[in-house]
């Protein structure tokens, strides 16, 4: 009796605490789009201190060495300029998760960092939930652009809109990749394909990766877009490239059990049951293709060095641009990240810009681009002598991405507070279809009407 | 007669040799992921990705890679001081406070006892919240002090002491009162020399889970990577994990341990013996 007396008490006392921490972290409040004043320049001598916070500072190596030698050169150039790289707070084994829990509980605290990293997905809630800064009112439009043409080379004109809502800049496009077909051209040998013309079509992969499992034993195609965990970045490349989307183009309805986007989903079933394609999570999947023991895969550029690290002295690794549904274009889409600013302090700001401005210029992306491998979202800097014309050169994998930066379209992101659980219901659906073998049909259509009220207006 | 002492002898044989058949699977079942995460961190850079069991040809590449990238010394110096005030501290408030309960009788003593117990009860997750927000209130978050300060007090430290205690011969404590030694004299005189044994297991146990713990570092420090068990997140990300690096520095994290246990095995064992856990 005495005993759960005291459990009792001390359920309730625990119980309160647990009540009391909640409500003592507050909320995130709702903010709007409103325009902002200009952000005025600074003076020579203006000390200012900003933050800069960005999931890649989370993982050490090549980015973080880069970065940090980029910031090093942006204040020795901006003396009255002190930047804070920090990574995003949370738990997540992967950074890039935590980015908008982070900003949403620094700007409950009233203390948001100054410019921030945060992904394309993230788009519409960034703008209309946390408030991101319109960079059009802060410094001007003509000086937006003005960054986005650059001293020599301009970005690439599907780039430069990536970061836009109602006309208006907020984000500047900094990392990305749009989906590349990596293939293994020892096995191709090894399978009697020629390595020389990689499939061109969804049908003539399923047909390579056929002869493959048959001629090599090692799986054919694995296709980086159909599990919760990649996202649906890549998902909506192949739905646009079969005609569909997933949200209508005036963002009010969910599209995504659509005809176009149950063909995709019925021919990726298609291919798993048929053994063309192994049923693997994302991380086992392109570490198996690193391993030589798949075919092809359809993979972000970030994962490259993983592939380069992994074909090294053993098979011979080659990349191509994404394979089309028959005769219809090709629609790649762009995963990766823009940068924002978060600030209200005007010198902050005005700094802030002054760090995006230096992080995405020439100068940086030719030492971003040689170091980490990413995508110069300058594109010209790849035929540039003085630019990246030597490394592009060394590094003929970089060409399938550049070539897709002509005809990409944007990743689009959900609405409404509940964007991420429209997208994680409908990649479940995906992921269910295509590996647990329902229903393709039944499975989107579910997942469509049960998402369809997180729409703002309802979503039908 | 002799026929039946063979059945019956033949039988307890067969049947020790399938316990040990079973426990020598289970034990390598046990040992298998050590293995491989020395085999992968053993293997060079391009051959992480394979699966064959034995890592060839052999590379301490993944180790000089995970200096490289990150301060391993300074990690394992951050830990060591974690863990090691972690300990310290729970023993020494176990220690008085277990002495308290043994060596006096006083009002509630029984209800503050149970209090103690209460906090062993109580799972982690509960109070993670409330210490949270009082760390960020005496803005000790993303420090190392956040991360040992809460933890200075442990209910299992008292409650295993009390134990202790309880069965310390009263005599002794009487013989040092009537000395004209003071309690606090008593105390480290009398009790703590002879409590030695108990007191070594105990501690080594609360340094092997300071030592190990993640959760709790994960909170508090958000941003950095300072405790070798945060450090390996470095090496994951969106660019896919570095297994090299990071089963290397997993394997440097488990070291300190495994030398502890090589050391102290009888203490070691003793103390996961007394306290009943894990």
């Amino acid at each position: 009796m005495n005993r759960s007396r005291s459990r009792l008490g001390l359920a309730v006392v625990a119980l309160a605490l647990t009540a009391s921490a909640c409500g003592g972290l507050g909320s995130t409040d709702v903010q709007q789009t409103s325009a902002v004043a200009r952000a005025p320049e600074l003076a020579p001598d203006q000390q200012v201190s900003i933050v800069f916070e960005s999931y890649n500072f989370g993982q050490a190596g090549a980015w973080t060495e880069t970065f940090k030698q980029l910031i090093e050169k942006f204040q020795a150039a901006y003396p009255n300029i002190t930047v804070t790289p920090q990574k995003p707070q949370g738990n997540s084994a992967n950074p890039a998760t935590d980015t908008i829990p982070s900003l949403q509980s620094q700007l409950a605290t009233g203390n948001p960092p100054d410019v921030a990293q945060l992904g394309f997905s993230d788009l519409d809630f960034t703008i209309h939930q946390l408030g991101a800064k319109p960079l059009d009112d802060l410094v001007g439009k003509e000086a937006v652009q003005a960054n986005f043409s650059g001293a020599k080379h301009s970005y690439a004109p599907t780039a430069r809109t990536l970061g836009d809502w109602g006309g208006k800049t907020y984000g500047v496009p900094f990392v990305f990749s749009t989906p590349v077909f990596y293939y293994n051209a020892t096995l191709f040998q090894q399978a009697g394909l020629d390595p020389a013309n990689p499939p061109k079509t969804w049908d003539e992969v399923r047909a390579a990766a056929k002869k493959i499992k048959e001629a090599t034993g090692k799986d054919g195609a694995y296709l980086d877009c159909l599990t919760k965990e990649a996202k649906d970045w890549c998902f909506q490349a192949l739905v646009r490239s079969n005609g569909g989307r997933v949200l209508s183009e005036d963002r009010k309805s969910l599209t995504f059990a659509d005809q176009p986007t149950v063909e995709v989903v019925q021919m990726a079933q298609d291919m798993v049951k048929a053994g063309e394609s192994p049923k693997l999570g994302q991380k086992q999947g392109y570490e198996a293709f690193a391993r030589g023991d798949v075919g092809m895969i359809l993979e972000t550029s970030a994962v490259q060095a993983t592939f380069v690290k992994g074909a090294k002295d053993k098979w011979d690794l080659r990349a191509t641009t994404m394979p089309s549904f028959g005769a219809k274009p090709v629609v790649p889409t762009n995963s990766g990240a823009s940068l924002y600013i978060f600030s209200n302090d005007p010198a902050k700001q005005r700094a802030a810009w002054e760090l995006i401005k230096f992080l995405t210029s020439e100068e940086a992306y030719v030492t971003i681009s040689s170091k980490i491998g990413y995508l110069p979202l300058r594109t010209g800097l790849a035929q540039d002598p003085a630019g990246l014309k030597d490394w592009a050169d060394k590094n003929p994998l970089i060409k399938p991405n550049l070539d897709q930066l002509a005809k990409m379209e944007p990743w689009t992101s959900f609405p409404g507070t509940s964007y991420l659980q429209i997208r994680d219901g409908m990649m479940t659906a995906v992921e269910n279809a295509v590996y647990q073998g329902a229903d393709a049909q039944a499975t989107l259509s579910a997942a469509k009407d049960q998402a369809a009220p997180l729409v703002p207006g309802g979503g039908k | 007669m002799d026929d039946r002492t063979d059945t019956v002898g033949g039988a307890a044989r067969w049947r020790t040799i399938r316990g040990h058949a079973v426990l020598a699977v289970l034990g390598l079942l046990c040992v298998f992921p050590i293995y491989w995460l020395y085999a992968t961190s053993l293997r060079r850079p391009e051959d992480v990705y394979e699966l064959s069991p034995l890592p060839w040809p052999l590379s301490t590449q993944s180790f000089t890679d995970a200096a490289a990238k990150i301060d391993v010394v300074g990690l394992l110096a951050n830990t060591t001081l974690v863990a090691l005030l972690t300990a310290l501290g729970q023993l020494l408030t176990g220690l008085l406070a277990a002495y308290a309960f043994a060596a006096w009788r006083f009002r509630f003593q029984r209800l503050l006892y149970l209090a103690f117990v209460g906090t062993w009860l109580v799972p982690f997750q509960v109070t993670m919240l409330p210490n949270y927000v009082l760390l960020f209130q005496m803005g000790l978050l993303n420090t190392l002090a956040g991360v040992i300060i809460p933890t200075l007090c442990s209910g299992l430290a008292v409650l295993m002491l009390r134990q202790h205690m309880e069965s310390f011969p009263k005599e002794l404590l009487e013989a040092a009162r009537m000395d004209g030694r003071s309690s606090w004299t008593t105390l480290w005189t009398v009790v703590v020399p002879n409590l030695r044994p108990a007191l070594a297991a105990l501690a080594i146990l609360l340094f092997v889970n300071g030592w190990n713990e993640y959760f709790w570092p994960a909170m508090v420090l958000q941003r950095s990577n300072d405790v070798l068990q945060l450090g390996l997140r470095s090496f994951m990300g969106t660019e896919g994990n570095d297994w090299g690096p990071l089963m290397a520095l997993a394997g440097l994290a488990c070291l300190p341990v495994f030398l502890l246990y090589l050391v102290l095995q009888r203490h070691i064992v003793n103390g996961f013996v007394r306290s009943g856990l894990k």
